[in-house]
């Protein structure tokens, strides 16, 4: 499949931006329309580790899982649902195994949408198990074990597809631990956007074969990873300011996805999926104050304002007072779909949405950069450079220090820490190469020498 | 669009609690006096390789012994990172540089020695088995040889008879084993009763994802770890005589 680069942003104003509207929605599963003016609870489980020993106690365990999850959607009257089904690697890493998991939920799925009418839709998000313990192999067996896997679960019950792809994580690491923005360019804006490029054309072909929906990665091993070790205000591990200019590039990351076919919506852990969502008119999938069961949130409201899905991020499968961790994480995240849902009815779907942005927009340098209007902003410069990777994901951190700096004259609070670190990061990428190919020539010197896990060939360099 | 002064909704408390004084301030009130010394302690603090080893090479000149100078001059300015990482005053990324440039002093005084260096212990790191979420893995077992330990580092995803083998060869007085993913980090069970079955009781620090300490707490050899700088605290304290039980006295938090 071709690659076709955005060059303009598919939103007109960031004004329309609204959670459960989307400029393209996305019709998928039993009767489910994403981002046709509604939003739905995207329920996302792990099971129990005893369950995954074999093919049979890993169905039945998911069998239990949707089963519980349908029931209280239900029992609490909820209209729609979606399930992630994020596979551990054995699914993935026998194909068949997720096949028949997606078989065996998408038959319980399809009882509840029958009896009941409720509306649904099953995504499986096949593991990345393209790295080992000696290395990371991004185009071999595994790669062919993980597209193996998509065509198991896309014709077995799937109705969407997604992953979240590891390429450049292995040169990320070392940078974002030294503060290191070429590293940071390199490995998000250059190896990330070619890995994601190169396997979402697969992806997509198989869901076009399979009549699935291809629906979207995340930078989740590399902004989310900036923005856990950087952890709450008083974690003192890695500037929130630095970590905000990884997420602005990893939207251009991200974007690839789109670019080489997929359509959303995107995945739940994609923080940067607001600014996704401006440039492609695609929904999203978010998460935020009902992901707390997974990580803590410095912007747990504001990550509802412009979402389509609504997702917990991942829990354990276990007893809980209320029920199942699912049935009381899915009934917590749907409960937040309702009074959105009813902010729309209502005619006041804007004001919600300001209401839940504003709450955080001022609580971390991040939730400032992702609300919806400077979301739009860092689209506008990754589309102002469409066929060039590098600068488009130079300019989006560019663009992240000066919105944090600007910020700071308002009610943006920043740490002389802060300050320092956004003034380092911005002189640091001011000071980086003019073009592209110099640039990567540079890195694939700097970096093939410092990173021993890192082979240039794993990304056709 | 709708924007407020945010102040009666919520309080950056990093904000609030930052010390007026910048961290250079602050190393200058705990480096060290001697001058030779100082140079070193300074360029450790800095993270400047090269400045470590041209300050090495004038102190050793100025017929000061190499080994020693790796505890009284390396480890006296990673002594000040660590402090200052402590107060909230340092970062990550900055204890990383220091670390390194430390460690990189640390083989410049042994290559200059003709004496053998005795680490403070023998640690070894790893990732548990079916996990290549390595790091965490990597910061800790910088911290651990910035505090003056040997670390055998068995890398990720690595299987449990690996572990016990190394175990049993190199005998450590500790483990220091990571896991990001609920459905992996129960190797860390097995490894437990493979080491009791073996009669070693040496403890197994885990930390990392979803490991809790509730988890970590239901197996003997266990003691559980939220921040990656305590594990250096650790090691001090296994060295200073603390027994599993009293080590989760001090550092189980929750």
């Amino acid at each position: 499949m071709s690659v076709k680069r955005y060059s303009s942003m598919e939103y007109d104003n960031f004004e329309d931006l609204l959670f459960g509207h989307s400029k393209y929605p996305v019709k998928t599963g039993l009767g489910l329309e994403i981002g046709a003016g509604y939003t739905t609870a995207e329920i996302n489980y792990a099971p129990r580790p005893d369950a995954a020993k074999n093919k049979a106690t890993l169905v039945n365990e998911y069998e239990r899982i949707t089963r519980d999850i349908m029931e209280r959607m239900v029992q609490v009257g909820f209209p729609s649902v979606v399930l992630e089904t994020e596979h551990v690697q054995q699914m993935t890493n026998n194909p068949t195994w997720g096949g028949e998991v997606a078989t065996a939920q998408k038959a319980i799925m399809e009882k509840y949408h029958d009896e009941y009418g409720i509306k649904c839709a099953l995504r499986h998000t096949v593991g990345d198990i393209r790295g080992d313990r000696e290395s990371i192999d991004l185009r071999g067996d595994a790669y062919s074990r993980i597209l193996e896997s998509f065509e198991q679960v896309a014709s077995s019950g799937a109705d969407m597809l997604s992953i979240e792809s590891l390429g450049g994580k292995e040169v990320f690491d070392h940078a974002i631990l030294r503060n290191d923005m070429r590293g940071v360019v390199f490995s998000v804006g250059i190896l990330g956007a070619l890995d994601v490029e190169y396997i979402w054309q697969d992806i997509c072909s198989i869901a076009k074969k399979n009549n699935v929906v291809a629906a979207g990665d995340t930078a989740c091993a590399q902004a989310n990873t900036a923005m856990f070790v950087a952890g709450g205000l008083l974690d003192f591990k890695l500037s929130h300011s630095v970590a905000s200019v990884v997420r602005a590039i990893s939207a251009s990351r991200s974007l690839a996805a789109y670019e080489a076919g997929a359509i959303g919506p995107g995945k739940d852990c994609g923080y940067e999926n607001n600014i996704i969502k401006a440039i492609t008119g695609y929904p999203i999938s978010q998460e935020g104050k009902g992901s707390t069961c997974a990580h803590s949130d410095l912007m747990g409201n504001m990550a509802m304002q412009c979402c389509d899905l609504w997702s917990n991020e991942s829990v354990e499968y276990r007893g809980d007072f209320g029920g199942t961790t699912v049935q009381c994480w899915g009934e917590n995240l749907s409960y937040d779909c309702s009074m959105m849902n009813t902010a729309l009815e209502a005619g006041v779907g804007k004001t919600l949405r300001d209401v839940l942005m504003v709450s955080d927009r001022y609580r971390d340098p991040q939730a400032f950069i992702l609300s919806y209007d400077n979301a739009y902003r860092i689209g506008e410069v990754i589309t102002a450079h469409p066929d060039d990777l590098y600068l488009r994901a130079k300019e989006a951190g560019m663009k992240a220090c000066e919105l944090i700096e600007s910020g700071s004259a308002g009610f943006l609070e920043l740490s002389k820490f802060e300050k320092a670190t956004i003034k380092k990061a911005q002189n640091d990428l001011k000071s980086l190469d003019e073009n592209m190919e110099s640039f990567i020539d540079n890195c694939l010197d700097i970096y093939s020498s410092e990173v021993d896990t890192f082979n240039p060939s794993n990304y056709g360099l | 669009m709708i924007d407020i002064n945010p102040k009666n909704i919520l309080i950056r408390y990093n904000i609030l609690v930052e010390s007026d004084m910048t961290p250079e301030e602050v190393a200058e009130q705990l480096y060290p006096t001697d001058p030779h010394i100082l140079q070193v302690a300074k360029a450790v603090f800095e993270g400047d390789e090269d400045e470590v080893v041209a300050a090495l090479q004038n102190t050793i000149d100025s017929g000061v012994d190499p080994l020693s100078l790796i505890n009284d001059a390396l480890m006296a300015g990673m002594e000040v990172v660590s402090t200052l990482y402590d107060y909230g005053l340092l970062y990550l990324p900055d204890v990383i540089i220091s670390a390194q440039a430390m460690i990189e002093g640390i083989e410049y005084c042994k290559e200059q020695s003709k004496q053998t260096h005795e680490s403070k212990g023998k640690i070894i790191s790893y990732v548990v088995e079916g996990d290549i979420h390595d790091i965490g893995k990597k910061i800790v077992t910088v911290l651990l040889r910035a505090n003056g330990y040997e670390v055998i580092d068995l890398g990720k995803d690595v299987p449990v008879e690996e572990v016990v083998a190394a175990v049993k060869k190199e005998k450590p007085i500790m483990l220091s084993g990571t896991a990001l993913m609920t459905t992996t980090m129960h190797a860390f069970k097995d490894v437990n009763s493979r080491l009791l079955a073996s009669d070693i009781n040496v403890p197994v620090v885990c930390g990392g994802g979803a490991v809790t300490q509730d988890f970590v707490s239901d197996y003997d050899l266990g003691v559980y770890c939220e921040e990656a700088a305590d594990v250096p605290k650790i090691a001090d304290s296994i060295l200073q005589g603390l027994d599993i039980r009293k080590l989760r006295d001090t550092f189980h938090k929750h």
